[in-house]
């Protein structure tokens, strides 16, 4: 059963990303120039505006640092309480992303986590939603 | 070259600055100042009686002109120049000019030109450059919100697009909203600082109890921490008394060079410094781990620096609180009180009335008005003409406005005229 979501931000760059994303693989862009790793996705590196990138395939791994919880409803597809987190995956980046199979009522700082990829669908069709689930 | 310790880069290429002419420094002085009803305004809004309208935004900013132009004790022909602001629409610079039989040689189109940083204080930067380069002599701005009468959303798919590093991005994992920006900085601050739940319901707390000493603002019944701890949450742990208001209201401010305010009836406030700092990348990282303050302690010193004036010398502070939360990260950010010890220095009343630094006096954005900072701005001006009634900081000479949105950080020091 596909998790029905928010539509995603799609074009340029962030098709790339879903389309990764559906093979099971969470890539970020890496500047060829500054070796920055931007996200969210974009047409040049945020750090150096360098226009050569490549997509490079992460760990997956990273530790959760902060955490939220909505309890007024913003989305109509999505029920309240609902969980957030943010995990800095080990190379760098900050990503806001959804416990998987835990809650943000037993969560602390750096807890480990890795990316697993949730069955989703949005208007624009199926797509695999990277969450994270404890180490 | 100083390291971010995180991100192992330069700090300053995690900052944009605008940087404005430190020669304009005190030669702007604001010598008119009218609001709107913030508090009648907002009742009606909500008994919604039969005979009830919306306000709209080109009334709304008319009555705030009107109020300015007798507060200034001014001629309307004095008027020649003119810089209106309708971030939601509603009226147009010429339509308000003509509203108000306002003739402007001088007409900011926008205030949003790129040289003045962005946010919602642009149009009001714009009026001072205007000022301070002599492209008018006396210069009405006016900045109207009729948030509560557009219906305005603040999450959701409720917006759509924006720039790479806008909160726009998260809907399929479900985060979005000005309040989930304010539940991760304090989520993660909770737990570096080891707050208890209740600490941040003092900030809360004395900005009610400010606005109770202000007649104009929104939310004046007394606040407890029972009342506090038992609202709702908005976003886990921000509750919805953390979180700023949504009303209709607009701002008029008449500003003349310095040398020409003199023979008023009431005190010219003195523009002295600001200064100007906007995240340039990694957002979250600046937001949540840092709480912007490499921006806050940069944009802090150069506005300090631009005045002449140390932290030290200032008597008040109105910090942009969309958030309970960001009152803090200002108050450590400008360095009033160090990196996690705010709550603490805000519980042992340091920023109430009679404290070390009187804050946000006439009850902020949370109980008193969002008019996106521009009313904080206005009880600036109330306390340097020492024309505060209940709720005046005593002596009060130089006071320090802070905006401050999720990514950047615009101080502003004024002074009282002597």
């Amino acid at each position: 059963m596909r998790e029905r979501r928010p539509n995603r931000v799609t074009g340029p760059g962030h098709d790339e990303f879903w389309t990764y994303c559906k093979a099971g693989e969470l890539r970020l862009q890496r500047c060829d120039q500054c070796r920055h790793l931007s996200w969210p996705p974009g047409d040049v590196c945020e750090s150096c505006n360098g226009t050569s990138l490549t997509w490079e395939l992460l760990s997956g791994r990273g530790r959760v640092v902060s955490w939220c919880t909505f309890e007024r409803k913003y989305y109509p597809e999505l029920e309240v309480p609902w969980d957030t987190i943010l995990v800095e995956l080990d190379e760098g980046p900050l990503f806001i992303s959804n416990p998987r199979g835990f809650t943000n009522e037993s969560i602390e700082q750096d807890t480990p986590v890795v990316v697993e990829f949730l069955e989703c669908e949005d208007d624009e069709g199926d797509f695999a939603l990277p969450v994270f689930h404890k180490e | 070259m100083q390291k971010n310790r995180w991100l192992g880069v330069d700090v300053n290429d995690l900052m944009e600055s605008v940087h404005l002419d430190p020669s304009a420094s005190g030669r702007v002085a604001i010598i008119g100042l009218g609001e709107t009803d913030y508090g009648a305004d907002y009742r009606a809004a909500r008994l919604k009686g039969p005979e009830y309208v919306a306000p709209d935004a080109e009334s709304l900013a008319c009555r705030a002109f009107e109020r300015a132009l007798s507060d200034s004790g001014l001629q309307r022909e004095d008027i020649d120049g003119l810089c209106a602001s309708f971030p939601y629409g509603g009226s147009t610079p010429s339509s308000f000019a003509a509203a108000s039989q306002l003739k402007p040689g001088h007409t900011i189109p926008s205030g949003n030109e790129p040289w003045c940083g962005h946010g919602g204080m642009a149009p009001f930067v714009a009026a001072v450059e205007a000022v301070a380069t002599g492209k008018c002599d006396v210069l009405a701005v006016v900045h109207c919100l009729p948030s509560k009468a557009v219906g305005r959303q603040y999450g959701g798919h409720t917006y759509s697009g924006g720039g790479r590093d806008s909160y726009y991005y998260y809907h399929p994992w479900g985060w979005s909203s000005q309040a989930a920006h304010w539940a991760m900085m304090y989520s993660y601050y909770q737990a570096k600082f080891s707050v208890a739940e209740s600490d941040l319901g003092a900030v809360a707390l004395t900005l009610r109890e400010n606005a109770m000493r202000n007649e104009n603002a929104t939310m004046r019944s007394p606040l407890s921490i029972d009342d506090y701890l038992s609202s709702r949450f908005i976003v886990r742990p921000i509750r919805l008394f953390d979180m700023c208001l949504v009303n209709d209201g607009a701002v008029c401010f008449i500003l003349t060079s310095t040398g020409q305010a003199t023979n008023l009836a009431h005190s010219p406030v003195i523009l002295a410094g600001w200064g100007n700092a906007t995240v340039a990348h990694s957002k979250m990282h600046s937001m949540v781990r840092e709480r912007l303050s490499s921006q806050l302690g940069a944009a802090g010193a150069e506005a300090l620096a631009m005045a002449g004036v140390t932290i030290a010398d200032i008597d008040h502070f109105e910090g942009y609180d969309a958030s309970s939360i960001h009152l803090i990260n200002q108050l450590e950010g400008y360095g009033f009180v160090e990196a996690g010890a705010g709550l603490e220095f805000w519980k042992d009343g340091n920023t109430a009335k009679g404290g070390r630094i009187p804050t946000n006096t006439g009850g902020g954005m949370l109980s008193g008005a969002y008019l996106q900072g521009w009313n904080l701005v206005a009880e600036v001006v109330r306390q340097l003409r020492h024309e505060a009634g209940p709720r005046q900081v005593g002596g009060a000479e130089v006071s320090m406005f802070s905006y401050a949105e999720t990514d950047s950080a615009h101080p502003i020091v004024f002074t009282r005229h002597t």
